[in-house]
């Protein structure tokens, strides 16, 4: 009987739990049996048709399941109008660029072109079995309806998911398996079906990231995004603010930039489905949702939002503050009102519903994660703010403030990090690649949660679902440490006490490596355990070098101390290269098993429970190291000033630190690291570059 | 204040929905580095925007420019889309007359009923105005590469002569004391002044950043660079040109724009931020006066403006003049019997340049804003134009201002 904070978000899949993965050793489904079950044994495979397939939504989804089914043989139809244009044809360079030119081939021969005219079908489609249809045409209604109908009498008993972005499964009389954008290489799946089918969870063991949704109009994702946008172009009614300007102050405060994504996605198109998920909105919700009129205008003339090159902005001002005051009203007004209706219809898990804005809407925090950092109180008062300004929103039912009532419970305050425990062991999985304030408050309540049941041993992994990597810190964070040293100093503190609880507050704890990578803070978190396991293949790194930065959580010291020292040069290489190694080459040194993926699981759990499995625990060396003369050496690859400069403050670090006995080396890691970022080099560097964008 | 039937009776200028930039000195800021038609429709966008005027309230654009520009083909419809609004509208020019006709013509674009809400949007860049080349088939020349601002500054093809020869045989005609023309121009220096410290233009000037094709900063337009401080003794030891005429007592060539609204009564109400204004245009009057006398020519449109509505100058509450040479305020006095000392209290064109589009439309934005403060009145604004043309109109600032 395992007890949990809340529920995981791989149940949502009937998949079971992440405790339930290492407990058994194996991943809850694998997708040649799922292969087999959605298109037939081998030898009777049949095929996937993708619909639309030279569309924005088809051609990138084509290619996306084409590369991962043609390992097992499944042919993919990528059906169209004889005179649609070559979607299909766009996505090969990426294709070459990704899998290089062979696997590309592959791919593509992989992949059937057929046209037709719309109602009949092509006679050479049954010779290929068709098991599963994609449907990825335009947004009418009745022709989908007729659609679905013109393959039914072909082929009865077709599995079919529409993607649309709009119409319930209801109204369409099928599942829906509804993308987002960059359709080619974003794994997000919002999937609407009454039970997870074979289907869904294929998706998932090829990969993806299949996220169940509730049947209502338009899902999680098109409710925030084309809220965000609808925001944005009343903002500029109400203001006259140009486009592009609107998108710089929505980037700054949200994160994306919602009118040159469309433009970016084709304005024609991505304009259309916009308007027709808002239309379809607001007769259901009432104005909160009404199309304004130069979004009713774009839809039929495919106008970009963005100017021409040859009339490109030349006016600009720093708006006032009570503008800026209104501005934010009127954003986060309707996204929090929106966001409410979400919770108030129970359309997703909160996990869910949180990181869609993350994962495709290029949210820097989650919807809910930032409501909850404001606090229910304050994203009323904003909510009853925005009503001052557009009364209408508040009327027709639209407007939920009960949503927000239960921001104590763990399923609010647990957005990112869950644990589970049987009595004896505990896992705690985090649901989000890159570490923030957010997962590391998480982490702490979830250690809390685990110590208060008196639990000694832990796994510490991602959550198979959510995060299929963990690639470091969430470099957004950093954003006010470029401008104080006090608050570099407060956050590389803060984050490396988290991370030393991992050693002290457990009698074993087992770092878990099971996705492709892990990377910077993340893998320094995950050092801090007892033990490190990890897949042979998966990527171990710390690229701060090539930011600039120098490493926060302690990595410039704690390897050190863990490691001998005839294997301090790879750990120091590791720094100063930022080149990542794969962990079946760094056992030993960094890692102290790694395996095939099944074995490494099954390793997690023997250490966890009996404490090891024939490997000895590395000794913390807690004094001051001697002997250490790491030199730079001039080998670790070439670098601009930038990185030359940061090379030696790490060097600098990792000598400074690991001289000092571990109480001391905290402070002196964490203050080396706060004052380069308080550099010009640093401000100058990735990270600056990264604040730029996302200030207005 | 003596109420009079309007020209335009249904039309309004709502009172705080218009602006202006700064007017920087041609060749000395940023914008003599853009397309001034793009310029133009940002900037109005802003000023709206500033002014919580949605932009979709206006149904009809009237621009008016005197220089040409890069796109002039597409005028009005093309500012339009630059403020972000597919408008229709039409396009106006009369040299210095321009900003006043614009203001005329929408007014009557309100009263004839074919709008509700009028923009009139005014600019000009005369900085590297632009060189036409024009291969008349009549010319003797084949090709001739046209100068626009200079050369037709330095002649006007009907006379022959250059403008400030035009200033100088006024200041003959009107046999003027250049100490007088110097103080004058001092006068208008020294109001312009006094406003800018006390914080009145910063009510009607807008500032902007511009930004390079690349999106990033150009320069900011949050002055108007170029204007001098002069004194009286200064002033008097600068060269003559002409007669009563120096660099003291002529404006400067500048850059820039203005917008205002005009409006159905009903529309203004709901568009200004004080709808107990009330602005309407009384009535207009051009003239043209002999040739080569255009500082003249404002005096003589002023007389038969009033002889048209009855009211004199003790009538007004504010006076103002496009006064590219002082000599036009002098000749005014002699002609009108009113001391210049009471007009252009806020500063003038004489002061802050020439950009001619947008000239007359800031300063009856100024003027308007003046009378408002002295609680209401006939607002008298008056100008010269290219060709010895005089436009004067009055306007009158009522309701509980």
């Amino acid at each position: 009987m395992t007890a949990s904070m809340r529920a995981g978000t791989l149940e949502t899949l009937d998949l079971g739990t992440v405790f339930d993965v290492f407990r058994k050793g194996r991943l809850p489904a694998n997708a040649p049996e799922l292969v087999d079950q959605v298109f037939g044994k081998e030898g009777e495979r049949g095929c996937l048709v993708v619909s639309g397939a030279n569309g924005i939504v088809g051609a990138g989804k084509t290619m996306q399941l084409a590369s991962r089914l043609e390992p097992f043989g499944v042919p993919v139809v990528a059906l169209d109008f004889a005179g649609a244009p070559d979607g299909l044809g766009r996505q090969h360079p990426g294709l070459v660029r990704t899998f290089g030119r062979e696997r590309a081939s592959r791919i593509m021969e992989n992949t059937v072109r057929l046209s037709y005219d719309g109602k009949r079908l092509p006679a050479q489609l049954k010779g290929l079995r068709p098991r599963f249809l994609l449907e990825a045409i335009p947004e009418i209604l009745e022709a989908k309806r007729a659609h679905y109908e013109v393959f039914r009498q072909a082929f009865p008993g077709i599995e079919i998911r529409s993607v649309t972005s709009g119409f319930p499964s209801s109204k369409l009389g099928v599942g829906i398996a509804h993308p987002a954008f960059p359709h080619e290489v974003n794994k997000v799946w919002e999937v609407v079906e009454e039970e997870p089918s074979a289907v869904t969870q294929l998706l998932w063991a090829l990969g993806l990231t299949p996220i169940p949704v509730s049947d209502h109009w338009s899902f999680v994702l098109d409710v925030l995004f084309c809220g965000t946008t609808l925001a944005a172009l009343r903002i500029h009614q109400a203001s006259n603010m140009p486009y592009w300007k609107i998108d710089k102050h929505v980037r700054s405060l949200l994160g994306p930039n919602p009118l040159r994504a469309h433009d970016v996605i084709g304005a024609k198109g991505a304009d259309f489905l916009t308007w027709s998920c808002l239309h379809h909105l607001s007769r259901e919700y009432g104005a909160l949702f009404e199309p304004t009129p130069d979004l009713e205008e774009r839809k039929d003339t495919g106008q970009e939002w963005y100017p021409p090159k040859h009339l490109r902005p030349l006016v600009d001002w720093p708006p006032q503050e009570s503008e800026l005051s209104e501005f934010r009203t009127r954003l986060l007004g309707p996204l929090f009102q929106m966001t409410a209706l979400l919770l108030h219809e129970r359309r997703s898990h909160l996990s869910h519903i949180n990181s869609i804005g993350e994962l495709c809407a290029q949210f820097r925090r989650g919807v809910l994660s930032m409501i909850r950092g404001l606090g229910r109180e304050t994203a009323l008062e904003i909510v009853r703010d925005y009503h001052r300004l557009h009364p209408q929103a508040k009327g027709a039912g639209g407007w939920h403030p009960g949503a927000f009532g239960d921001m104590d419970s763990p399923s609010w305050r647990q957005l990112y990090v869950n644990a589970e425990h049987d009595g004896k062991v505990g896992i705690v999985s985090i649901g989000r690649e890159r570490y923030n304030g957010d997962v590391d408050a998480e982490l702490n309540r979830a250690i809390d949660w685990l110590q208060g049941a008196k639990i000694e041993r832990v796994i510490v992994s991602g959550d198979f679902h959510l995060s299929g990597q963990m690639v470091g810190a969430d470099i957004a964070d950093f954003f006010p440490a470029l401008e104080s040293a006090e608050e570099g100093l407060r956050l590389s503190t803060a984050w490396s006490r988290t991370a030393r609880r991992l050693n002290d507050d457990f009698r074993v704890s087992v770092g878990f490596v099971g996705g492709k990578r892990c990377l910077g803070g993340s893998l320094e978190l995950l050092m801090h355990c007892h033990y490190l396991v990890a897949r042979s293949e998966a990527e171990l790194g710390m690229p701060e070098v090539t930011l600039p930065v120098v490493p926060g959580m302690e990595g410039c010291h704690w390897p050190f101390r863990k490691a001998s020292p005839d294997q301090w040069p790879r750990l120091l290489d590791l720094l100063l290269t930022g080149s990542p190694v794969r962990a079946g080459a760094a056992t030993g040194w960094l890692v102290d098993y790694a395996g095939p993926l099944e074995d490494a699981l099954a390793a997690a759990w023997q250490i966890a429970t009996e404490g090891r499995r024939g490997l000895a625990r590395r000794k913390l060396r807690a004094g001051g190291l001697k002997g250490m003369r790491l030199t730079d050496g001039g080998g670790h690859g070439p670098g601009g000033p930038a990185v030359l400069a940061a090379r030696k403050a790490i060097l600098d670090c990792v000598r400074e630190s690991c001289a000092k006995p571990l109480p001391e080396a905290l402070l002196v890691q964490a203050r080396l690291c706060a004052d380069f970022m308080g550099s010009d080099l640093c401000r100058k560097g990735g990270i600056g570059a990264e604040r730029a964008k996302a200030t207005a | 204040m003596k109420r009079l039937k309007a020209r335009f009776p249904d039309a309004r200028i709502p009172y705080g929905t218009w602006g202006s930039s700064y007017f920087p000195a041609w060749q000395s800021s940023p914008l003599a580095e853009v397309n001034i038609g793009q310029f133009a429709g940002e900037a109005m966008n802003r000023v709206l925007g500033l002014r919580k005027v949605p932009k979709n309230r206006l149904d009809y654009l009237i621009t008016g420019s005197t220089i040409p520009w890069h796109w002039k083909f597409w005028n009005s419809p093309l500012a339009a889309s630059c403020m972000g609004q597919r408008l229709p509208g039409f396009h106006v020019e009369q040299a210095c007359a321009t900003g006043l006709e614009a203001v005329a013509l929408a007014a009557a674009e309100v009263q004839g009923g074919s709008s509700e809400t009028v923009g009139v949007l005014t600019f000009d860049r005369t900085s590297d105005s632009p060189v036409g080349v024009f291969p008349e088939r009549r010319s003797y020349r084949r090709t001739e590469a046209l100068s626009d601002v200079w050369d037709n500054f330095g002649f006007d093809p009907a006379t022959g002569k250059a403008m400030i020869a035009a200033a100088g045989a006024a200041a003959r005609k009107h046999k003027l004391d250049r100490g007088e023309v110097d103080d004058a121009s001092l006068h208008c220096h020294q109001r312009y002044f006094e406003t800018l410290d006390s914080g009145f233009l910063k009510r009607l000037l807008v500032p902007f950043d511009l930004l390079n094709s690349q999106g990033r900063p150009l320069g900011r337009i949050d002055s108007d660079v170029g204007v001098s401080r002069p004194t009286r003794e200064g002033l008097r030891q600068l060269r003559e040109l002409d007669t009563c005429v120096t660099s003291g007592t002529q404006t400067h060539a500048a850059d820039g724009m203005a917008c205002l609204l005009v409006a159905t009564r009903e529309a203004a109400r709901t568009l200004s931020p004080k709808p107990e204004i009330d602005i309407k245009l009384i009535a207009k009057a051009e003239t043209r006066t002999r040739p080569s006398l255009m500082p003249e020519a404002p005096s003589l449109a002023v007389k038969k403006l009033l002889g048209r509505t009855g009211l004199g100058m003790k009538d007004m509450a504010v006076v103002k003049s496009h006064n590219p040479f002082a000599v036009n305020d002098v000749i005014f006095s002699k002609e009108l019997g009113y001391d210049w000392r009471r007009m252009n209290k806020t500063g003038s064109s004489l002061v802050w340049g020439h950009p001619q589009g947008p000239t007359l439309t800031r300063l009856l934005i100024e003027g308007l804003e003046e009378a408002v403060g002295l609680g209401g009145g006939h607002v008298l604004l008056m100008g010269c134009a290219a060709g010895d043309v005089g436009i004067a109109a009055v306007f009158e600032v009522g309701g509980k201002s």
